[in-house]
């Protein structure tokens, strides 16, 4: 209780609830801790079973409201950044490129943010290309429909032909490499080539 | 005799608990409290609110649109169907999810300035889910720590003080329960997501090697202010990344106490400016101070005693 919230026993302070309001609103905040707590208990991995049990019937809350959250900001570690390279070849036989994020022309800076969030996301779900034969092919199965629908974005946004899609993980240099003036090469992996709808190629 | 004594004494003590425990839990809830730092909030929520929706308008076909970054066919992949409802989804056309985008707009400019602010606040909790439910790849921090505030801004009398609302009502606008509820809340929220920030960081090593934050130096597709200038000052950064790290985790905490408050307060202001100014965040660092504004006195003034000042008892403070 903080000494600003200590009751004003004067006739400027609004009668406290009766006990039978008291205890129904009390229920009602129980709820909605719970419906606050349980989501990022129960999700992302590593979350226990326990938690996405006990969070079940909170689903409809959950959602109506939009409580879902992790709030796993920068963790458990902050990893290199992401962008989408795009190459597009248009109805008139001209080559458009482009890149998401772009930082020249995504402004204001929250319209960056909120594209740069696509290849972030996009990024958990796709398997470095060292990764083993199997786990790549079962992770395209999670990431495809997404690539598919930014490559349907652009190539209707561009009036496009076919679209080829790259995800490229920036190098991240540590602070030895800095100060010598190294660094790595961007890791890039391919997201295939879309014509509208119809994947043409991995 | 003697074990009879024994549990009735024990029956006793047990009620007492209880009694003590629902004491605590009505003053800390129920207490009334001062609107004008929930209308405050209310005023500035509004604000980033209809600037996250005049952005969303800049893109209207990419994020809402039926050829967007994401269809509405692929949303489930990212949300929990059928409860993460939007009213983009039956939306067809262009002209359709503008107007849409259109009142949420109006509706937060309204929650604001406060103009029949619950309704408003109503509709801006609408227009918010909509558009992070319609567009999951898009959304991040910035927009899960808006909706921490909105429904507690619904609860609270927030244009009871400096709003539009206040100037045509006749009655003046009393310390009251629903405030209470509404800052509590933010409250309890904010520490929770502190919590599982904290202790989702603890799950890295670099982390506790204290070099994470290099990680978010270097990483140019955030940088705003180039900091590399401190790879030459490991024991800084080590410094820097720890004492964030100790903050996000002991926060739950630490807020509550009336002498260490002030100082998890400042602390916020260094982390949420320097996430704001150094990684182009400014929007997620405004939203993040705002919600913190929330551990301010209801009345906003730092100095003044309440008349009954004697009733402060130091705990939970």
């Amino acid at each position: 209780m903080t000494k600003e919230q200590q009751p004003l026993k004067d006739q400027t302070t609004r009668q406290q609830w009766p006990l039978a309001v008291r205890l129904f609103a009390s229920v009602a905040i129980l709820v909605y801790l719970l419906a606050i707590a349980l989501p990022p208990l129960a999700g992302p991995p590593p979350a226990s079973e326990l938690a996405n049990v006990i969070l079940q019937p909170f689903r409809p809350l959950v959602g109506a409201i939009s409580l879902s959250h992790g709030y796993r900001f920068f963790a458990p570690n902050p990893g290199p950044g992401h962008s989408i390279r795009w190459t597009m070849l248009t109805a008139r036989g001209n080559t458009l490129k482009g890149v998401i994020p772009d930082a020249e022309t995504d402004w204001p800076r929250l319209l960056y943010h909120r594209r740069f969030m696509i290849p972030e996301k996009i990024a958990a779900l796709v398997p470095p290309p060292r990764a083993p034969a199997g786990i790549r092919r079962e992770a395209t199965r999670d990431w495809q429909p997404f690539a598919e629908d930014i490559a349907n974005h652009l190539l209707t946004k561009h009036s496009g032909q076919e679209v080829t899609l790259e995800l490229v993980e920036h190098y991240l240099p540590d602070t030895f490499e800095l100060k010598e003036g190294r660094a790595g090469d961007d890791l890039t992996t391919p997201l295939g080539s879309y014509a509208w709808r119809e994947r043409t190629s991995l | 005799m003697k074990n009879t004594s024994d549990s009735g004494l024990s029956r006793q003590e047990s009620l007492n608990w209880f009694a003590a425990w629902w004491r605590a839990w009505t003053t800390f809830w129920f207490t009334p409290s001062n609107p004008l730092l929930l209308g405050v909030l209310r005023i500035l929520v509004g604000a980033l609110l209809a600037w996250s929706n005049f952005v969303w308008l800049l893109d209207q076909e990419g994020f809402f649109g039926l050829s967007g970054w994401q269809s509405t066919g692929n949303v489930w992949r990212l949300n929990d169907q059928p409860w993460h409802w939007s009213w983009y989804f039956p939306a067809q056309t262009l002209l359709a999810t503008k107007s849409l985008t259109f009142v949420s707009l109006f509706a937060a400019m309204s929650l604001s300035v406060g103009f029949v602010t619950r309704p408003a606040a109503c509709i801006a909790l609408a227009g918010y889910v909509s558009a992070v439910n319609r567009a999951p790849l898009n959304t991040f921090g910035f927009d899960d720590v808006l909706g921490i505030m909105l429904v507690p801004l619904i609860i609270g009398t927030a244009g009871a003080r400096l709003s539009v609302d206040s100037i045509f009502r006749k009655k003046q606008s009393v310390p009251n329960t629903e405030t209470t509820i509404a800052l509590r809340l933010i409250q309890v929220h904010l520490c929770t997501l502190y919590f599982f920030s904290g202790c989702g960081k603890l799950l890295g090593a670099s982390w506790w090697e204290g070099t994470a934050l290099w990680g978010a130096v270097a990483n140019i597709q955030y940088r705003t202010i180039d900091l590399t200038f401190l790879a030459w000052h490991p024991l800084l950064i080590n410094a820097l990344t720890l004492g964030t790290l100790f903050w996000e985790v002991s926060y739950a905490a630490l807020i509550w106490p009336r002498l260490t408050r002030p100082l998890v307060l400042a602390m916020a202001v260094f982390v949420h400016l320097g996430i704001g100014l150094t990684m182009g965040m400014m929007e997620f660092g405004l939203a993040m101070l705002i919600a913190n504004m929330a551990f301010l006195p209801p009345h906003l003034n730092m100095s003044q005693t309440p008349p009954d000042s004697k009733l402060a008892t130091g705990r939970n403070t």
